[in-house]
């Protein structure tokens, strides 16, 4: 190993700094370290909020831009143009004639032998869209100071999510960076593309195809997947989401299965298509292949087109040039390693710069016409082993625009991104976000019914009433199962029931089911919201384990906080519709099971049970400014049951939960749930015999929540292969 | 020779299936020494959706999708076949197998049948044991008849030990099993020598001719080997589960580079419950 004069991004060879850079270096001064290793933590910070919840962040994002200038970027445009070209017609051939195997331009065994060649795309005649529609080019300036590609991306184009969203953030953690003038904006190559695949799917869906959250594997493509389908405007989706009826490709939504005409393609082709490759069901989407075959479906890329991604390929490339475009190449492969030949940036390292190998990623895409070059990208440092460590904005900067102008600054403007409707909430979201509405309704009644019940248990009497009033405790803790149902009857003594709970831990699994919902809801949940709710979320976690009991304070906290979120920050469309009905469901039920448990007493002995009742309901105080707390069973029940203007009624759920069903267009049950209102505020003229038509009334939300689910979310049922049995069977013969 | 083929397939399901998608390598292919007269796949209930394809090995496939609930799924292949393989070369005048196997990676439409795959990978066993046939220098049909020979003889045909996904190397563990599994041994033996063989699917005719015993394999799907012998004698099969070269009695469906590649029905279904399968396969001459 010999030591090559690498070049330098922001130092030229006489040791001054290259023009693009005197704008970033200028505002980096400005600035000064450690402020800047403030900026660089909160762009880091920011990148994680807009990333959906759980994924992982694994790169280390740098607010120092990597400038390129524009003669420098057209260079690069036009390499990365004609490689796009070269690159495309050599899939085309290997998925069809097969010319440059049969001329031996490539060896056929190397084709042949690659796990990305996927025999399914092969095919007689061309598709009905390129194999080849996004790409994307690593990218190194070498010690010539040259451009060359170090690696080609042509099936999952990994960070362009990123590419789109990196600057926004950027731009306002660190705004004075985005002073200078010049700077070529992201937005119209973004508008373009949108506005082409919406041209090409006519009217279909476009979506981008996730591995999804539950995989934690790909938890990194996961952010950049979510990133890009937030940038583009398009729905995010899994395998399970889709299924091929009819020859085409559909998602399950609220509005039925809809058409999906295009996939940007997350996830490797390899066992995409169960039905042809085998493998298993829920991984991927059966039909797949055969819809791209038969042009109902527009994948990018289509799957295969991975194959020129291996290394083993960069060597046949130079002729292939001349036998597809009748050119040389405008951009060198790079050989060697990269660590040594790199080009050099300056990344930010706590209080200072530090400067490290760099690679350039740009993105191109083919709009039906010719290929478009984003002018922009990521660059990333290179660790010891030249695997991606920091990341960067890439600039290109026109050199005759004004170095520095006065005013606004020339960063992004918030994105447009195109309205998704309601109706094409995905049923799997809806779903995740209505048990998410329950769960938090359940795990706050918990904590409520537990606040209550333990001073209660402990310091209970052997007086009647304070007899009867933890026999009613215990009786509402099993109904919540909190407790066995066994101990709910008979005199076990409060303390033996107080060591039963904090033996069970009911709370922590409550806590971790919300803790799911709140990671497989949290596409739906905006960035702020996100933070907030996590922040929330981890405070009460952590205060759970010591011990259950001193943590319900910070239970309700959090579900405090949740609700004011979801109140306050969630626009009340399809999305928060379910959490909202999710969350009335869980409260109506609750609400009138602990009531017919409460009271079920003749009149003369309800004071306990009414006392309890309200205090669970959170309306202590209302009721005594209303009432001065003098307790009597009709103005009790009118508010627990009747009030339209108590939160916590049984009315109010019903009324809400009509109000929700009407909205979704679910006119019959949206009428169930105006009878339920009518019922709850008639049993509020009542003075006994509660218990039956109380447990009647929550029997009948649990119907409307099962109507609920089915009319909404119930997914395709479970697909399974259907084997083929035949030698073996056949053979018993 | 002239055959009417018959293959019927029912699937009886327990509960409705209220979505099937089903992907079919079941109508013959031509090949030189064979000729489609007519066929046809009758499937009940009427998909609605239906493609014909041609895929990567030249095969016809078949996707239907079906959206109505139904309860029974048939699948019904008939066709007349005309069939006669030219017959091959003197075995000792054919190519040395060194030689074969030095051109058939270069070849394009060779080379991956070489190639390792997912139930045909040769061993080193593997390899050994198909050594034994192919001493230095050996002409590469004489090979290849020896081969076939000694499978015949060293297998047990046993039905029920072995499932469509049982791969080469545990078959000659067992030496046991069925048709598939004497292919893929047979295939894993040649390319462990860098020779070319593919997986043939097919059927097998279902009498005898006078004199001759009722055949392994017949009255169901078949399945055996082919293997390229230069340009000059190009493929030629052999069916190691009845000591065989093809000749008159074989129908040839498909080919690929093992079962997995033209596994005749596969199917994703929605509902169902427990189903039941039913295999139906008659293959006889058509008397002119």
């Amino acid at each position: 190993m010999h030591a090559v004069a690498t070049s330098d991004e922001m130092i030229d060879r006489s040791g001054r700094l290259r023009t693009p850079w005197v704008p970033v270096m200028d505002a980096f001064r400005g600035i000064g370290q450690d402020e800047m290793a403030r900026r660089a933590a909160a762009l880091n910070r920011q990148v994680r909020l807009a990333a959906p919840f759980g994924a992982v962040a694994g790169h280390r994002y740098d607010p120092l831009p990597a400038p390129l200038t524009a003669s420098e970027f057209n260079v690069l445009e036009a390499g990365l143009q004609q490689r796009a070209l070269m690159l495309n017609a050599t899939l085309e051939d290997i998925y069809g004639r097969q010319r440059v195997l049969h001329e031996g331009l490539i060896p056929p065994a190397m084709v042949f032998g690659k796990p990305h060649f996927l025999r399914s795309l092969h095919t007689g005649a061309p598709l009905t869209t390129p194999r080849l529609s996004i790409y994307a080019a690593d990218i190194i300036r070498g010690a010539d100071g040259r451009f060359h590609v170090l690696r080609d991306h042509t099936g999952i184009i990994p960070g362009f999510g990123h590419a789109l969203t990196l600057r926004r953030l950027a731009a306002s953690t660190v705004p004075e960076l985005f002073r200078a003038g010049g700077l070529r904006s992201l937005r119209p190559s973004r508008e373009m593309l949108v506005d082409h695949l919406q041209r090409e799917s006519q009217g279909g869906l476009i979506a981008v195809l996730s591995a999804g959250v539950s995989s934690q594997a790909q938890a990194q493509d996961m952010m950049d997947d979510a990133l890009l389908a937030r940038a583009l405007g398009v729905l995010l989706v899994e395998p399970g989401d889709l299924a091929a009826r009819g020859g085409a490709l559909h998602v399950k939504t609220l509005s039925g299965l809809l058409h999906v005409a295009t996939l940007i393609r997350g996830l490797s082709g390899i066992e995409l298509d169960p039905l042809e490759q085998g493998g298993r069901v829920g991984a991927g989407i059966p039909g797949a292949f055969g819809a791209v075959r038969a042009g109902v479906l527009n994948m990018l890329n289509v799957p295969g087109s991975a194959l020129l991604e291996d290394a083993e390929f960069l060597s046949y490339f130079e002729p292939l040039f001349e036998r597809f475009l009748d050119e040389a190449p405008l951009l060198p492969t790079a050989f060697g390693d990269p660590l040594l030949t790199a080009s050099k940036a300056p990344f930010v390292s706590g209080g200072s710069l530090v400067s490290t190998p760099l690679f350039f990623r740009l993105y191109a895409w083919h709009d039906g016409k010719g290929w478009q070059v984003l002018p922009g990208g990521i660059a990333f440092g290179m660790d010891a082993q030249g695997s991606p460590a920091g990341m960067k904005d890439v600039w290109v900067l026109d050199a005759d625009e004004p170095q520095f102008f006065a005013g606004a600054a020339a960063h992004e403007a918030p994105e447009r991104v195109a309205f998704l409707p309601a109706a094409h909430l995905p049923s799997r979201v809806a779903d995740n976000l209505f048990w998410l509405g329950r769960s938090v309704e359940r795990l706050e009644s918990a904590a409520r019914l537990l606040m209550l019940a333990l001073p209660r248990l402990e310091s209970g009497t052997s007086l009647p009433r304070d007899v009867a009033e933890r026999a009613l405790i215990a009786h509402c803790l099993a109904q919540a199962r909190l407790l066995p149902a066994d101990l709910a009857s008979g005199s076990i003594s409060g303390r033996f029931l107080r060591q039963t709970l904090a033996r069970r831990k009911p709370m922590t699994g409550l806590m971790k089911e919300v803790a799911r919902l709140v990671h497989a809801s949290s596409e739906r949940l905006s960035p702020n919201m996100l933070s907030t709710v996590q922040f929330a979320l981890n405070q009460a976690t952590d205060a759970l384990a010591p011990n259950e009991e001193t943590a319900l304070p910070a239970i309700l906290g959090f579900a405090a906080t949740f609700a004011g979120i979801a109140a306050e920050n969630m626009s009340r469309d399809g999305g928060w519709l379910f959490l909202e009905m999710g969350r009335r469901l869980e409260r109506g039920e609750t609400l009138s099971e602990s009531l017919a448990i409460l009271l079920d007493s003749p009149p003369e002995r309800m004071e306990p049970g009414l006392a309890l009742g309200i205090e669970l309901a959170d309306s202590v105080l209302s009721y005594d400014l209303r009432h001065a707390g003098i307790l009597s069973p009709g103005p009790v029940l009118a508010m627990l049951l009747a009030d339209p203007g108590n939160p916590r009624s049984l009315g109010f759920q019903c009324t809400a939960l009509r109000w929700s069903l009407e909205r979704l267009g679910a006119d019959d049950d949206a009428e169930a749930a105006r009878l339920l209102q009518h019922e709850a505020t008639a049993l509020a003229g009542r003075t006994a015999d509660l218990t039956t038509p109380l447990t009647a009334i929550a029997a009948r939300l649990r119907l409307l929540s099962d109507r609920v689910q089915r009319r909404f979310f119930t997914l395709l049922p479970e697909a399974h292969q259907l084997e083929d049995e035949e030698e073996v069977v056949a053979t018993a013969k | 020779m002239i055959y009417r083929l018959r293959h019927a397939t029912t699937y009886e399901y327990a509960e409705p299936v209220v979505l099937g998608t089903h992907f079919m390598h079941l109508l013959p292919r031509e090949r030189p020494g064979q000729f489609i007269r007519e066929a046809q796949l009758d499937i009940s209930p009427a998909p609605d959706n239906r493609r014909n394809e041609v895929d990567h090995f030249g095969n016809f496939t078949t996707t239907v999708s079906l959206t109505n609930p139904h309860k029974q799924f048939v699948v019904e292949l008939s066709a007349t076949v005309d069939v006669v393989q030219p017959a091959p070369p003197k075995a000792d005048l054919t190519p040395r197998f060194e030689q074969i196997a030095d051109a058939a990676i270069r070849r394009a439409d060779v080379a991956e049948f070489c190639l390792a795959s997912p139930l045909a990978s040769p061993t080193a066993e593997i390899a050994a044991y198909g050594m034994e046939s192919f001493p230095e220098a050996q002409p590469i049909l004489t090979g290849l008849l020896e081969l076939n020979r000694r499978i015949y003889t060293d297998m047990k045909y046993k039905s029920g030990v072995t499932n469509t996904g049982t791969i080469a190397a545990q078959v000659l563990k067992t030496k046991a099993g069925v048709c598939q599994d004497y292919a893929h041994l047979m295939i894993a033996c040649l390319r462990g020598l860098r020779l070319p063989a593919r997986y043939v699917s097919g059927y097998l005719r279902t009498l005898p001719l006078a004199g001759e015993v009722k055949r392994r394999g017949a009255d169901q799907s078949h399945a055996w080997v082919s293997a390229w012998i230069g340009d000059a004698g190009g493929w030629v099969d052999f069916d190691p589960t009845n000591n065989l070269l093809v000749y008159d009695e074989h129908v040839t469906l498909a080919w690929g580079r093992d079962f997995q590649d033209v596994s005749p029905l596969r199917g994703i279904i929605l509902g169902g419950g427990r189903h039941s399968l039913r295999v139906n396969v008659d293959l006889d001459p058509v008397l002119t």
